[in-house]
Protein backbone atom coordinates (compact mmCIF):
# COMPACT_ATOMS: atom_id res chain seq x y z
CA UNK A 1 0.00 0.00 0.00
CA UNK A 2 2.84 2.35 1.04
CA UNK A 3 4.71 1.51 -2.16
CA UNK A 4 1.64 2.30 -4.27
CA UNK A 5 1.33 5.66 -2.49
CA UNK A 6 5.01 6.50 -3.09
CA UNK A 7 4.74 5.59 -6.80
CA UNK A 8 1.61 7.71 -7.08
CA UNK A 9 3.23 10.73 -5.39
CA UNK A 10 6.38 10.45 -7.54
CA UNK A 11 4.24 10.17 -10.70
CA UNK A 12 2.23 13.25 -9.77
CA UNK A 13 5.39 15.27 -8.96
CA UNK A 14 6.95 14.22 -12.29
CA UNK A 15 3.80 15.21 -14.18
CA UNK A 16 3.64 18.61 -12.43
CA UNK A 17 7.36 19.27 -13.11
CA UNK A 18 6.92 18.37 -16.79
CA UNK A 19 3.93 20.73 -17.05
CA UNK A 20 5.92 23.55 -15.35
CA UNK A 21 8.83 23.01 -17.78
CA UNK A 22 6.54 23.12 -20.82
CA UNK A 23 4.84 26.26 -19.44
CA UNK A 24 8.17 27.94 -18.69
CA UNK A 25 9.55 27.05 -22.10
CA UNK A 26 6.47 28.35 -23.88
CA UNK A 27 5.73 31.52 -21.93
CA UNK A 28 8.80 32.57 -19.96
CA UNK A 29 11.84 31.66 -22.07
CA UNK A 30 12.54 34.37 -24.58
CA UNK A 31 14.76 33.16 -27.38
CA UNK A 32 14.51 36.50 -29.23
CA UNK A 33 14.95 36.66 -32.97
CA UNK A 34 16.67 33.71 -34.61
CA UNK A 35 17.96 33.24 -38.13
CA UNK A 36 17.21 30.14 -40.19
CA UNK A 37 19.67 29.63 -43.03
CA UNK A 38 18.42 27.28 -45.76
CA UNK A 39 20.86 25.64 -48.21
CA UNK A 40 23.87 27.83 -47.51
CA UNK A 41 22.16 31.19 -47.82
CA UNK A 42 19.73 30.31 -50.67
CA UNK A 43 17.04 31.55 -48.28
CA UNK A 44 17.34 33.18 -44.85
CA UNK A 45 14.46 33.85 -42.52
CA UNK A 46 14.38 35.85 -39.31
CA UNK A 47 11.86 34.26 -36.97
CA UNK A 48 10.81 34.57 -33.34
CA UNK A 49 12.50 31.75 -31.39
CA UNK A 50 10.59 29.21 -29.36
CA UNK A 51 8.54 27.48 -32.06
CA UNK A 52 9.28 24.23 -33.85
CA UNK A 53 11.50 24.37 -36.92
CA UNK A 54 8.67 22.88 -39.00
CA UNK A 55 6.23 25.52 -37.72
CA UNK A 56 8.70 28.35 -38.34
CA UNK A 57 9.35 27.18 -41.91
CA UNK A 58 5.63 26.72 -42.62
CA UNK A 59 4.99 30.28 -41.36
CA UNK A 60 7.56 31.41 -43.95
CA UNK A 61 5.68 29.37 -46.63
CA UNK A 62 8.48 26.84 -46.91
CA UNK A 63 6.69 23.48 -46.87
CA UNK A 64 8.41 20.34 -45.60
CA UNK A 65 6.40 17.11 -46.16
CA UNK A 66 4.33 16.22 -43.11
CA UNK A 67 1.43 13.80 -42.71
CA UNK A 68 0.69 14.29 -39.01
CA UNK A 69 0.67 18.09 -38.74
CA UNK A 70 3.82 18.21 -36.60
CA UNK A 71 2.79 15.79 -33.85
CA UNK A 72 5.88 13.64 -34.32
CA UNK A 73 3.93 10.63 -35.50
CA UNK A 74 4.61 10.36 -39.26
CA UNK A 75 8.39 10.77 -39.62
CA UNK A 76 8.04 12.61 -42.98
CA UNK A 77 9.40 16.03 -41.94
CA UNK A 78 13.10 15.18 -42.12
CA UNK A 79 15.67 17.90 -42.82
CA UNK A 80 19.44 18.04 -42.34
CA UNK A 81 20.29 20.37 -39.47
CA UNK A 82 23.88 21.44 -40.08
CA UNK A 83 24.11 23.70 -37.04
CA UNK A 84 22.01 24.70 -34.04
CA UNK A 85 19.51 21.87 -33.70
CA UNK A 86 20.46 20.64 -30.23
CA UNK A 87 20.53 16.94 -29.34
CA UNK A 88 18.28 14.32 -30.98
CA UNK A 89 15.15 13.88 -28.83
CA UNK A 90 13.71 10.53 -27.75
CA UNK A 91 10.62 11.36 -29.87
CA UNK A 92 12.81 11.37 -33.00
CA UNK A 93 14.85 8.30 -32.22
CA UNK A 94 12.57 5.66 -33.72
CA UNK A 95 12.33 7.54 -37.03
CA UNK A 96 16.04 8.01 -37.70
CA UNK A 97 18.42 5.35 -39.02
CA UNK A 98 22.02 5.32 -37.71
CA UNK A 99 23.16 6.74 -41.10
CA UNK A 100 20.62 9.57 -40.86
CA UNK A 101 21.75 10.40 -37.34
CA UNK A 102 25.36 10.55 -38.55
CA UNK A 103 24.29 12.95 -41.29
CA UNK A 104 22.43 15.19 -38.78
CA UNK A 105 19.01 14.38 -40.20
CA UNK A 106 16.27 15.49 -37.79
CA UNK A 107 12.49 15.59 -37.57
CA UNK A 108 11.85 19.29 -38.13
CA UNK A 109 8.66 19.21 -36.05
CA UNK A 110 10.68 18.09 -33.00
CA UNK A 111 13.56 20.58 -33.38
CA UNK A 112 12.94 23.78 -31.48
CA UNK A 113 14.28 27.08 -32.79
CA UNK A 114 16.28 28.36 -29.82
CA UNK A 115 19.01 30.21 -31.71
CA UNK A 116 20.41 30.54 -35.23
CA UNK A 117 19.96 27.35 -37.26
CA UNK A 118 21.47 26.14 -40.54
CA UNK A 119 19.55 23.52 -42.48
CA UNK A 120 19.82 21.70 -45.81
CA UNK A 121 16.79 20.51 -47.78
CA UNK A 122 16.34 19.13 -51.32
CA UNK A 123 16.20 22.09 -53.75
CA UNK A 124 12.79 20.89 -55.03
CA UNK A 125 11.20 21.79 -51.69
CA UNK A 126 12.00 25.46 -52.27
CA UNK A 127 9.28 25.62 -54.93
CA UNK A 128 6.58 23.84 -52.91
CA UNK A 129 3.52 26.04 -52.38
CA UNK A 130 0.27 25.79 -50.48
CA UNK A 131 -2.81 25.87 -52.71
CA UNK A 132 -6.43 26.63 -51.93
CA UNK A 133 -8.89 25.30 -54.46
CA UNK A 134 -12.40 24.04 -55.09
CA UNK A 135 -13.37 20.48 -55.87
CA UNK A 136 -14.84 21.03 -59.32
CA UNK A 137 -15.56 17.45 -60.40
CA UNK A 138 -15.78 13.97 -58.88
CA UNK A 139 -15.86 11.04 -61.31
CA UNK A 140 -16.48 7.43 -60.29
CA UNK A 141 -13.83 5.29 -62.04
CA UNK A 142 -14.57 1.96 -60.30
CA UNK A 143 -16.57 0.92 -57.22
CA UNK A 144 -13.67 2.02 -54.99
CA UNK A 145 -11.65 4.47 -57.11
CA UNK A 146 -12.64 8.04 -57.91
CA UNK A 147 -11.05 10.87 -59.85
CA UNK A 148 -11.13 14.26 -58.12
CA UNK A 149 -10.55 17.50 -60.02
CA UNK A 150 -9.46 20.49 -57.96
CA UNK A 151 -9.62 23.90 -59.66
CA UNK A 152 -6.97 26.20 -58.19
CA UNK A 153 -7.86 29.51 -56.57
CA UNK A 154 -4.77 30.82 -54.72
CA UNK A 155 -2.28 30.56 -56.36
CA UNK A 156 -4.27 30.00 -59.54
CA UNK A 157 -1.75 27.87 -61.43
CA UNK A 158 0.68 25.05 -60.71
CA UNK A 159 3.83 23.77 -62.37
CA UNK A 160 4.75 20.16 -61.71
CA UNK A 161 6.70 17.33 -63.26
CA UNK A 162 4.54 14.29 -64.14
CA UNK A 163 5.18 11.66 -61.46
CA UNK A 164 5.13 14.17 -58.59
CA UNK A 165 2.59 14.12 -55.78
CA UNK A 166 0.80 16.59 -53.51
CA UNK A 167 -0.11 16.42 -49.82
CA UNK A 168 -3.88 16.77 -49.49
CA UNK A 169 -5.34 18.13 -46.26
CA UNK A 170 -7.98 15.95 -44.65
CA UNK A 171 -9.80 18.33 -42.28
CA UNK A 172 -11.56 17.47 -39.03
CA UNK A 173 -14.88 15.70 -39.72
CA UNK A 174 -17.31 13.53 -37.77
CA UNK A 175 -15.25 10.40 -37.05
CA UNK A 176 -11.84 12.05 -37.35
CA UNK A 177 -10.84 14.61 -34.76
CA UNK A 178 -7.50 15.62 -36.33
CA UNK A 179 -6.25 17.41 -39.44
CA UNK A 180 -3.92 15.12 -41.38
CA UNK A 181 -2.17 15.27 -44.75
CA UNK A 182 -1.92 12.36 -47.20
CA UNK A 183 0.14 12.03 -50.38
CA UNK A 184 -1.57 11.64 -53.77
CA UNK A 185 0.14 11.48 -57.18
CA UNK A 186 -1.05 14.03 -59.70
CA UNK A 187 -2.83 12.27 -62.55
CA UNK A 188 -3.58 15.20 -64.85
CA UNK A 189 -1.92 16.77 -67.85
CA UNK A 190 0.89 19.13 -66.72
CA UNK A 191 -0.21 21.53 -69.47
CA UNK A 192 -3.49 21.99 -67.58
CA UNK A 193 -2.00 24.39 -65.03
CA UNK A 194 -5.31 25.72 -63.64
CA UNK A 195 -6.28 22.46 -61.93
CA UNK A 196 -4.99 19.10 -60.77
CA UNK A 197 -6.66 15.70 -60.87
CA UNK A 198 -6.06 12.92 -58.36
CA UNK A 199 -7.06 9.26 -58.57
CA UNK A 200 -7.93 8.04 -55.09
CA UNK A 201 -8.77 4.53 -53.93
CA UNK A 202 -11.00 4.18 -50.89
CA UNK A 203 -9.24 2.50 -47.97
CA UNK A 204 -12.09 1.31 -45.70
CA UNK A 205 -11.72 3.06 -42.37
CA UNK A 206 -8.92 5.29 -43.73
CA UNK A 207 -8.89 8.88 -42.45
CA UNK A 208 -8.33 10.82 -45.67
CA UNK A 209 -10.02 8.49 -48.15
CA UNK A 210 -13.17 8.35 -45.99
CA UNK A 211 -13.13 12.16 -46.06
CA UNK A 212 -12.75 12.18 -49.85
CA UNK A 213 -15.47 9.58 -50.49
CA UNK A 214 -18.03 10.52 -47.84
CA UNK A 215 -17.57 14.20 -47.02
CA UNK A 216 -15.90 15.94 -49.97
CA UNK A 217 -18.47 17.15 -52.52
CA UNK A 218 -18.29 19.09 -55.78
CA UNK A 219 -17.98 22.73 -54.68
CA UNK A 220 -16.17 21.92 -51.41
CA UNK A 221 -13.09 24.00 -50.58
CA UNK A 222 -9.84 21.99 -50.56
CA UNK A 223 -6.25 22.65 -49.48
CA UNK A 224 -3.08 20.89 -50.53
CA UNK A 225 0.61 21.61 -50.75
CA UNK A 226 3.18 20.43 -53.23
CA UNK A 227 4.44 19.35 -55.66
CA UNK A 228 6.81 16.81 -54.09
CA UNK A 229 8.82 13.81 -55.21
CA UNK A 230 11.53 12.69 -57.55
CA UNK A 231 9.62 9.97 -59.42
CA UNK A 232 9.63 11.08 -63.06
CA UNK A 233 10.51 9.99 -66.58
CA UNK A 234 14.23 10.16 -67.32
CA UNK A 235 15.47 12.16 -70.30
CA UNK A 236 17.13 9.18 -72.01
CA UNK A 237 15.81 7.31 -75.08
CA UNK A 238 15.79 3.91 -73.36
CA UNK A 239 12.64 1.84 -73.91
CA UNK A 240 10.39 1.89 -70.86
CA UNK A 241 8.51 -0.78 -68.95
CA UNK A 242 5.74 0.73 -66.80
CA UNK A 243 4.02 -1.39 -64.16
CA UNK A 244 1.10 -0.22 -62.03
CA UNK A 245 -1.93 -1.40 -60.13
CA UNK A 246 -4.98 0.39 -58.69
CA UNK A 247 -4.43 4.09 -58.00
CA UNK A 248 -0.82 3.61 -59.21
CA UNK A 249 -2.34 4.53 -62.60
CA UNK A 250 -2.22 8.23 -61.63
CA UNK A 251 1.40 9.22 -62.35
CA UNK A 252 1.46 7.23 -65.62
CA UNK A 253 -1.63 9.02 -66.90
CA UNK A 254 0.18 12.30 -66.30
CA UNK A 255 3.44 11.01 -67.88
CA UNK A 256 1.52 9.82 -70.97
CA UNK A 257 -0.10 13.25 -71.35
CA UNK A 258 3.39 14.76 -71.25
CA UNK A 259 4.70 12.25 -73.83
CA UNK A 260 1.80 13.14 -76.12
CA UNK A 261 2.24 16.89 -75.83
CA UNK A 262 6.01 16.69 -76.39
CA UNK A 263 5.67 14.29 -79.35
CA UNK A 264 7.75 11.69 -77.49
CA UNK A 265 8.48 8.59 -79.60
CA UNK A 266 10.09 6.46 -76.87
CA UNK A 267 9.02 2.84 -76.77
CA UNK A 268 6.87 2.19 -73.72
CA UNK A 269 4.96 -0.90 -72.62
CA UNK A 270 2.54 -0.28 -69.77
CA UNK A 271 1.32 -3.29 -67.72
CA UNK A 272 -1.67 -2.52 -65.51
CA UNK A 273 -2.63 -5.22 -62.97
CA UNK A 274 -6.18 -5.59 -61.65
CA UNK A 275 -8.28 -8.39 -60.17
CA UNK A 276 -11.43 -8.24 -62.28
CA UNK A 277 -12.89 -6.28 -65.18
CA UNK A 278 -14.69 -4.08 -62.66
CA UNK A 279 -11.27 -2.95 -61.32
CA UNK A 280 -10.16 -1.57 -64.70
CA UNK A 281 -10.46 2.13 -65.53
CA UNK A 282 -9.10 4.75 -67.99
CA UNK A 283 -9.20 2.02 -70.65
CA UNK A 284 -10.55 4.39 -73.34
CA UNK A 285 -7.90 6.96 -72.40
CA UNK A 286 -5.13 4.35 -72.64
CA UNK A 287 -6.39 3.08 -76.03
CA UNK A 288 -6.41 6.73 -77.23
CA UNK A 289 -2.77 7.13 -76.09
CA UNK A 290 -1.93 3.97 -78.06
CA UNK A 291 -3.22 5.71 -81.21
CA UNK A 292 -1.55 9.04 -80.42
CA UNK A 293 1.86 7.73 -79.28
CA UNK A 294 3.57 5.72 -82.05
CA UNK A 295 5.46 3.31 -79.77
CA UNK A 296 3.15 2.93 -76.78
CA UNK A 297 1.41 -0.33 -75.82
CA UNK A 298 -1.07 -0.77 -72.98
CA UNK A 299 -1.48 -4.26 -71.49
CA UNK A 300 -4.15 -4.70 -68.80
CA UNK A 301 -3.72 -7.95 -66.84
CA UNK A 302 -6.46 -9.61 -64.76
CA UNK A 303 -5.57 -11.93 -61.88
CA UNK A 304 -9.13 -13.20 -61.27
CA UNK A 305 -10.70 -13.40 -64.75
CA UNK A 306 -12.75 -16.53 -63.91
CA UNK A 307 -16.36 -16.08 -65.10
CA UNK A 308 -15.58 -12.77 -66.84
CA UNK A 309 -15.74 -11.85 -70.51
CA UNK A 310 -12.03 -11.30 -70.96
CA UNK A 311 -9.63 -12.29 -73.71
CA UNK A 312 -6.68 -10.19 -72.55
CA UNK A 313 -3.66 -11.13 -70.41
CA UNK A 314 -4.29 -13.07 -67.21
CA UNK A 315 -2.36 -13.97 -64.04
CA UNK A 316 -0.27 -11.71 -61.85
CA UNK A 317 0.98 -8.54 -63.51
CA UNK A 318 4.56 -9.68 -62.89
CA UNK A 319 3.87 -12.96 -64.75
CA UNK A 320 2.67 -10.96 -67.77
CA UNK A 321 5.88 -8.92 -67.71
CA UNK A 322 7.91 -12.12 -67.61
CA UNK A 323 5.97 -13.57 -70.56
CA UNK A 324 6.50 -10.42 -72.61
CA UNK A 325 10.29 -10.06 -72.38
CA UNK A 326 13.21 -12.48 -72.63
CA UNK A 327 15.86 -9.86 -72.04
CA UNK A 328 15.05 -6.35 -70.85
CA UNK A 329 18.61 -5.31 -70.04
CA UNK A 330 18.38 -2.17 -72.21
CA UNK A 331 15.17 -1.00 -70.57
CA UNK A 332 14.25 1.41 -67.82
CA UNK A 333 11.40 0.41 -65.51
CA UNK A 334 8.86 2.65 -63.77
CA UNK A 335 6.71 1.25 -60.98
CA UNK A 336 3.76 2.61 -59.03
CA UNK A 337 1.48 0.58 -56.81
CA UNK A 338 1.43 -1.35 -53.57
CA UNK A 339 4.73 -2.11 -51.80
CA UNK A 340 4.14 -5.84 -52.50
CA UNK A 341 3.70 -5.21 -56.23
CA UNK A 342 6.83 -3.06 -56.28
CA UNK A 343 8.91 -5.72 -54.47
CA UNK A 344 7.64 -8.50 -56.76
CA UNK A 345 8.24 -6.38 -59.89
CA UNK A 346 11.82 -5.59 -58.85
CA UNK A 347 12.58 -9.31 -58.51
CA UNK A 348 11.19 -10.05 -62.00
CA UNK A 349 12.83 -7.02 -63.64
CA UNK A 350 16.23 -7.91 -62.20
CA UNK A 351 15.82 -11.46 -63.55
CA UNK A 352 15.10 -9.95 -66.97
CA UNK A 353 18.34 -7.97 -66.75
CA UNK A 354 17.10 -4.48 -65.87
CA UNK A 355 19.83 -2.90 -63.72
CA UNK A 356 18.59 -1.92 -60.26
CA UNK A 357 19.59 1.71 -60.75
CA UNK A 358 17.25 1.92 -63.74
CA UNK A 359 14.19 0.76 -61.79
CA UNK A 360 12.34 3.89 -60.62
CA UNK A 361 9.58 4.15 -57.98
CA UNK A 362 8.58 6.35 -55.06
CA UNK A 363 10.47 5.22 -51.98
CA UNK A 364 8.29 6.36 -49.12
CA UNK A 365 9.33 4.01 -46.36
CA UNK B 1 -1.50 -4.02 -14.36
CA UNK B 2 -1.28 -0.47 -13.03
CA UNK B 3 -2.63 2.42 -15.12
CA UNK B 4 0.51 4.61 -14.94
CA UNK B 5 0.77 8.24 -16.11
CA UNK B 6 2.45 6.97 -19.31
CA UNK B 7 -0.44 4.55 -19.78
CA UNK B 8 -2.93 7.42 -19.37
CA UNK B 9 -1.08 9.48 -22.00
CA UNK B 10 -1.04 6.47 -24.29
CA UNK B 11 -4.76 5.95 -23.72
CA UNK B 12 -5.48 9.59 -24.62
CA UNK B 13 -3.51 9.17 -27.87
CA UNK B 14 -5.39 5.95 -28.60
CA UNK B 15 -8.79 7.56 -28.06
CA UNK B 16 -7.89 10.36 -30.55
CA UNK B 17 -7.76 10.08 -34.36
CA UNK B 18 -4.08 11.06 -34.47
CA UNK B 19 -2.99 7.70 -35.87
CA UNK B 20 -6.13 5.94 -37.14
CA UNK B 21 -9.68 7.18 -37.72
CA UNK B 22 -11.74 6.88 -34.56
CA UNK B 23 -8.74 5.68 -32.52
CA UNK B 24 -7.98 2.19 -31.23
CA UNK B 25 -10.42 1.92 -28.34
CA UNK B 26 -13.80 2.10 -30.08
CA UNK B 27 -16.62 2.57 -27.59
CA UNK B 28 -14.79 0.67 -24.84
CA UNK B 29 -14.76 2.72 -21.63
CA UNK B 30 -12.42 0.37 -19.71
CA UNK B 31 -8.93 1.72 -18.94
CA UNK B 32 -6.27 0.55 -21.41
CA UNK B 33 -4.49 -1.57 -18.78
CA UNK B 34 -7.73 -3.42 -18.02
CA UNK B 35 -8.41 -4.16 -21.70
CA UNK B 36 -4.91 -5.59 -22.12
CA UNK B 37 -5.10 -7.61 -18.91
CA UNK B 38 -8.45 -9.19 -19.80
CA UNK B 39 -7.35 -10.19 -23.30
CA UNK B 40 -4.00 -11.55 -22.11
CA UNK B 41 -5.86 -13.72 -19.59
CA UNK B 42 -8.10 -15.03 -22.41
CA UNK B 43 -5.06 -15.85 -24.56
CA UNK B 44 -3.43 -17.76 -21.71
CA UNK B 45 -6.68 -19.64 -20.95
CA UNK B 46 -6.84 -20.69 -24.61
CA UNK B 47 -3.34 -22.17 -24.30
CA UNK B 48 -1.89 -19.71 -26.81
CA UNK B 49 0.95 -17.18 -26.59
CA UNK B 50 1.25 -13.69 -28.06
CA UNK B 51 4.52 -14.65 -29.78
CA UNK B 52 2.90 -17.70 -31.35
CA UNK B 53 -0.10 -15.70 -32.58
CA UNK B 54 2.17 -12.94 -33.93
CA UNK B 55 4.35 -15.42 -35.81
CA UNK B 56 1.36 -17.09 -37.49
CA UNK B 57 -0.22 -13.76 -38.42
CA UNK B 58 3.08 -12.64 -39.98
CA UNK B 59 3.33 -15.90 -41.96
CA UNK B 60 -0.25 -15.58 -43.22
CA UNK B 61 0.34 -11.98 -44.29
CA UNK B 62 3.51 -13.01 -46.12
CA UNK B 63 1.61 -15.85 -47.87
CA UNK B 64 -1.21 -13.48 -48.86
CA UNK B 65 1.19 -10.84 -50.18
CA UNK B 66 2.33 -13.24 -52.88
CA UNK B 67 -1.16 -12.94 -54.41
CA UNK B 68 -0.66 -9.19 -55.10
CA UNK B 69 -4.24 -8.44 -54.03
CA UNK B 70 -5.71 -11.77 -55.16
CA UNK B 71 -6.79 -14.40 -52.60
CA UNK B 72 -4.36 -17.26 -51.97
CA UNK B 73 -5.52 -20.66 -50.64
CA UNK B 74 -3.71 -21.67 -47.43
CA UNK B 75 -4.03 -24.02 -44.47
CA UNK B 76 -7.06 -26.23 -43.80
CA UNK B 77 -9.64 -24.51 -46.02
CA UNK B 78 -8.55 -20.89 -45.57
CA UNK B 79 -8.01 -18.14 -48.10
CA UNK B 80 -5.91 -15.08 -47.41
CA UNK B 81 -5.95 -11.80 -49.27
CA UNK B 82 -3.73 -8.81 -48.59
CA UNK B 83 -4.77 -5.25 -49.48
CA UNK B 84 -1.95 -2.73 -49.47
CA UNK B 85 -2.03 1.06 -49.58
CA UNK B 86 1.05 3.20 -49.83
CA UNK B 87 2.03 4.98 -46.62
CA UNK B 88 3.02 4.19 -43.05
CA UNK B 89 1.36 4.14 -39.63
CA UNK B 90 3.19 4.37 -36.32
CA UNK B 91 2.70 2.26 -33.23
CA UNK B 92 1.14 4.44 -30.50
CA UNK B 93 3.68 3.18 -27.92
CA UNK B 94 6.58 5.69 -27.90
CA UNK B 95 9.35 4.98 -30.44
CA UNK B 96 7.94 1.64 -31.42
CA UNK B 97 8.27 1.62 -35.16
CA UNK B 98 6.30 2.19 -38.33
CA UNK B 99 4.11 -0.22 -40.25
CA UNK B 100 2.88 -0.38 -43.83
CA UNK B 101 -0.83 0.25 -44.40
CA UNK B 102 -1.37 -3.41 -45.15
CA UNK B 103 -4.57 -5.26 -44.33
CA UNK B 104 -4.76 -9.06 -44.24
CA UNK B 105 -8.17 -10.72 -44.62
CA UNK B 106 -8.37 -14.43 -43.73
CA UNK B 107 -11.55 -16.30 -44.65
CA UNK B 108 -12.76 -19.82 -43.80
CA UNK B 109 -13.89 -21.23 -47.12
CA UNK B 110 -16.50 -23.55 -45.50
CA UNK B 111 -18.34 -20.92 -43.44
CA UNK B 112 -17.32 -17.66 -45.13
CA UNK B 113 -16.36 -16.27 -41.69
CA UNK B 114 -13.40 -13.92 -41.91
CA UNK B 115 -11.15 -11.91 -39.65
CA UNK B 116 -8.83 -9.10 -40.61
CA UNK B 117 -5.80 -7.34 -39.21
CA UNK B 118 -3.40 -4.64 -40.34
CA UNK B 119 0.39 -4.88 -39.97
CA UNK B 120 -0.03 -2.38 -37.12
CA UNK B 121 -2.81 -4.30 -35.36
CA UNK B 122 -0.80 -7.55 -35.64
CA UNK B 123 2.14 -5.77 -34.01
CA UNK B 124 -0.12 -4.39 -31.26
CA UNK B 125 -1.25 -7.93 -30.46
CA UNK B 126 2.16 -9.61 -30.65
CA UNK B 127 4.27 -6.94 -28.95
CA UNK B 128 1.81 -5.31 -26.55
CA UNK B 129 -0.96 -7.89 -26.00
CA UNK B 130 -3.38 -5.20 -27.21
CA UNK B 131 -6.35 -6.55 -29.18
CA UNK B 132 -7.99 -3.03 -29.22
CA UNK B 133 -11.14 -1.80 -27.52
CA UNK B 134 -14.63 -3.12 -28.17
CA UNK B 135 -16.20 -1.35 -31.12
CA UNK B 136 -12.85 -0.63 -32.82
CA UNK B 137 -12.97 -1.72 -36.49
CA UNK B 138 -9.75 -3.67 -35.93
CA UNK B 139 -10.63 -5.36 -32.63
CA UNK B 140 -10.36 -9.12 -32.87
CA UNK B 141 -11.57 -11.41 -30.08
CA UNK B 142 -8.68 -13.58 -28.84
CA UNK B 143 -10.81 -16.75 -29.11
CA UNK B 144 -11.74 -15.97 -32.76
CA UNK B 145 -8.12 -15.31 -33.66
CA UNK B 146 -6.86 -18.46 -31.94
CA UNK B 147 -9.58 -20.56 -33.66
CA UNK B 148 -8.82 -19.15 -37.11
CA UNK B 149 -5.04 -19.49 -36.75
CA UNK B 150 -5.38 -23.10 -35.58
CA UNK B 151 -6.49 -23.90 -39.16
CA UNK B 152 -3.22 -22.64 -40.59
CA UNK B 153 -0.16 -24.82 -40.85
CA UNK B 154 2.63 -23.20 -42.86
CA UNK B 155 3.48 -26.44 -44.70
CA UNK B 156 -0.03 -26.65 -46.20
CA UNK B 157 0.24 -23.40 -48.16
CA UNK B 158 -0.49 -23.51 -51.90
CA UNK B 159 1.40 -20.43 -53.11
CA UNK B 160 0.13 -20.43 -56.67
CA UNK B 161 -3.43 -21.47 -55.90
CA UNK B 162 -6.10 -18.82 -55.92
CA UNK B 163 -9.63 -19.01 -54.71
C1 LIG C 1 4.16 9.17 -52.57
C2 LIG C 1 2.77 8.62 -52.36
C3 LIG C 1 1.83 8.76 -53.37
C4 LIG C 1 0.53 8.25 -53.18
N1 LIG C 1 -0.38 8.39 -54.19
C5 LIG C 1 -1.63 7.89 -54.05
C6 LIG C 1 -2.60 8.00 -55.11
O1 LIG C 1 -2.33 8.58 -56.17
N2 LIG C 1 -3.83 7.48 -54.88
C7 LIG C 1 -4.17 6.83 -53.71
O2 LIG C 1 -5.32 6.38 -53.59
N3 LIG C 1 -3.26 6.72 -52.69
C8 LIG C 1 -2.02 7.23 -52.84
N4 LIG C 1 -1.11 7.13 -51.79
C9 LIG C 1 -1.57 6.58 -50.49
C10 LIG C 1 -2.20 7.70 -49.65
O3 LIG C 1 -1.22 8.64 -49.29
C11 LIG C 1 -2.83 7.20 -48.33
O4 LIG C 1 -1.88 6.51 -47.57
C12 LIG C 1 -4.03 6.31 -48.56
O5 LIG C 1 -5.00 6.98 -49.35
C13 LIG C 1 -4.68 5.92 -47.23
O6 LIG C 1 -4.93 7.09 -46.50
P1 LIG C 1 -6.07 7.16 -45.39
O7 LIG C 1 -5.85 8.40 -44.60
O8 LIG C 1 -7.42 6.96 -46.01
O9 LIG C 1 -5.79 5.87 -44.53
P2 LIG C 1 -5.11 5.83 -43.07
O10 LIG C 1 -6.12 6.23 -42.08
O11 LIG C 1 -3.84 6.56 -43.07
O12 LIG C 1 -4.76 4.29 -42.96
C14 LIG C 1 -5.75 3.28 -43.13
C15 LIG C 1 -5.15 1.96 -42.74
O13 LIG C 1 -4.89 2.00 -41.34
C16 LIG C 1 -5.05 0.73 -40.79
N5 LIG C 1 -5.96 0.88 -39.63
C17 LIG C 1 -7.11 1.61 -39.56
N6 LIG C 1 -7.65 1.53 -38.32
C18 LIG C 1 -6.81 0.73 -37.60
C19 LIG C 1 -6.82 0.27 -36.26
N7 LIG C 1 -7.79 0.59 -35.40
N8 LIG C 1 -5.82 -0.54 -35.88
C20 LIG C 1 -4.81 -0.89 -36.72
N9 LIG C 1 -4.76 -0.49 -38.00
C21 LIG C 1 -5.75 0.32 -38.44
C22 LIG C 1 -5.61 -0.17 -41.83
O14 LIG C 1 -4.56 -0.93 -42.35
C23 LIG C 1 -6.10 0.75 -42.92
O15 LIG C 1 -5.90 0.10 -44.12
C24 LIG C 1 0.19 7.61 -51.97
C25 LIG C 1 1.14 7.48 -50.94
C26 LIG C 1 2.41 7.97 -51.13
C27 LIG C 1 3.40 7.83 -50.02
S1 LIG D 1 5.47 16.23 -39.13
FE1 LIG D 1 4.98 14.17 -38.71
S2 LIG D 1 6.74 13.54 -37.61
FE2 LIG D 1 7.16 15.60 -38.00
ZN1 LIG E 1 4.72 -1.10 -30.61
Amino acid sequence: MNLVLIVLVVSVIAAVLAAVLVFADTYINNYGECEIDVNEGTRTYTVKGGTSLLGALTDQKLFIPSACGGRGTCGYCKVKVIDGGGPVLPTEDGFLSPEEKKENVRLSCQVKVRGNIKIRIPDDLLSVREFTCVCSRIRELTYDIREFRFTLEEPDSITFVPGQYVQLLSPVYAGSSEEVYRAYSISSNPADTAAIELVIRLVPGGICTTYCFEHLKEGSPVRFNGPYGEFRMSDTDAPMIMIAGGSGMAPFNSILHQMKSTGCTRTAVYFFGARKVRDLFYIDEMRAFEKELPNFTFIPVLSEPQGEQWDGETGLVTEAVQRHFNDASGHEAYLCGSPGMIDASIVVLKKLGVPEDRIYYDKFS
Amino acid sequence: MKQTVQMQELEALMRSSQIVAGGFLGSDTRPLSEIIEADEADVAALGATLDGLGAKMAELTAAGKRGLGTAVAVGDGLSVRVEESRGLLICPWPNHGRFLKTETIVTRLDTGVSIHWSDLSAHLIAAHGFFQGRGSAFRVEPRDLVAMLSLYHPSSEHPSGTS
